[in-house]
């Protein structure tokens, strides 16, 4: 007996939980609950469904290669059980388990950064691109002005002085 | 609520009005700009969901009578091949052995002009010459692009190993040989 995976959104199967499909060529498909086997009757597909697992890790939404994925594996060989082996099994399940939300955790986090950033520059060319509205397009021009043309007027004089 | 909010906008933007009283007012109308925005938004999204909750009824645009049941042809007694089935089909010894069929009366057109990637019998040649220029057999051309979905995959989902991105796969409508006789 063994947790299945569910084959439309990766949920775990529990032993008498569920549906399996057996399609007419033998091949077999386990689903978690009733919305994941109508899902798979009307040939939606996993990958562009957007709740499911295989749609967050084909997209890039969520942590897709890590060493801390590797450890939960089908293992198809019985193991003899044994006392020492089991308890530290299970103290691995609990590290392993800690360790690899940690790094989900992260990932995501590192994910959001991208769409802070782009929010911080989208505000910025709101700013620039709606300025006239706080303020005028010519403010302050007209003293500019006026102390260009003083200036103009005070070389002038000074060129009028020289050629007397 | 949106036309009024605009109208409002108008009056403080209008020069009269821009000349003493527009200093103070900077902040408040940015406040107006912002929730316009946001209102507008939000009511074309409702207009485009509709008010009805609950699977919708619609199975096409066109008055036609053919999916009068949509609900019939989601059971499983009634299912047409799956897209990993039809990858399989692709094969080259399978691929020939549907395209060249034997004889069977019992089959839409004698099973003589089968389309691969459809899974679909037709009458004659020509109808499946039309049929490859429609919009169906085109979409399902760019479904069948995409590595078909697996339980491995579903399991890499989950957790067990490291999720591998599907591969795209070159896929065309099959070649329609002329016969003259």
């Amino acid at each position: 007996m063994r947790i299945e995976k569910c084959y439309f959104c990766s949920g775990p199967v529990y032993p008498g939980h569920g549906v399996m499909f057996v399609r007419n060529d033998c091949k077999s498909f386990r689903f978690c609950k009733s919305k994941c086997h109508k899902n798979f009757k009307k040939k939606r597909n996993p990958r562009k469904t957007r709740w499911t697992k295989a749609f967050r890790k084909a997209t890039g939404k969520e942590l897709t290669v890590d060493n801390a994925l590797e450890f939960e594996k089908r293992r198809n060989i019985p193991v003899k059980y044994n006392r020492g082996l089991w308890d530290k099994t299970v103290e691995a399940m609990k590290r392993v388990e800690e360790i690899k939300r940690k790094r989900q955790a992260r990932f995501i986090m590192n994910r959001l950064k991208k769409g802070k950033q782009l929010e911080r520059e989208e505000d910025i060319s709101e700013v620039k691109k709606n300025i006239h509205l706080i303020k005028a397009p010519h403010a302050g021009k007209a003293k500019q002005m006026e102390a260009k043309m003083v200036q103009k007027l005070q070389e002038d004089v000074d060129m009028g002085a020289e050629d007397d | 609520m949106c036309t009024s909010v605009t109208y409002l906008f108008l009056t403080i933007t209008t020069p009269t009005f821009r000349s003493g009283v527009w200093r103070p007012l900077q902040s408040f109308l940015l406040l107006l700009l912002s929730l316009t925005r946001k209102y507008n938004s939000v009511l074309s999204a409702t207009r485009v969901k509709g008010s009805t909750m609950g699977k919708s009824r619609q199975t096409g645009n066109h008055s036609s009578d053919k999916k009068k049941h949509i609900a019939k042809t989601w059971k499983t007694k009634r299912r047409t091949k799956d897209l990993d089935q039809i990858h399989s089909d692709m094969k080259p010894e399978t691929a020939a052995k549907l395209l060249r069929q034997e004889v069977d009366v019992d089959v839409t057109g004698c099973a003589q002009h089968y389309c691969l990637h459809c899974a679909r019998y037709f009458v004659d040649m020509r109808s499946m010459k039309e049929h490859f220029k429609t919009k169906v057999h085109k979409r399902r051309l760019k479904q069948l692009r995409e590595e078909p979905y697996t339980q491995a995959e579903a399991d890499r989902a989950a957790g067990m190993g490291s999720y591998i991105a599907a591969k795209k796969v070159e896929v065309k409508t099959q070649t329609v040989e002329e016969d003259m006789d």
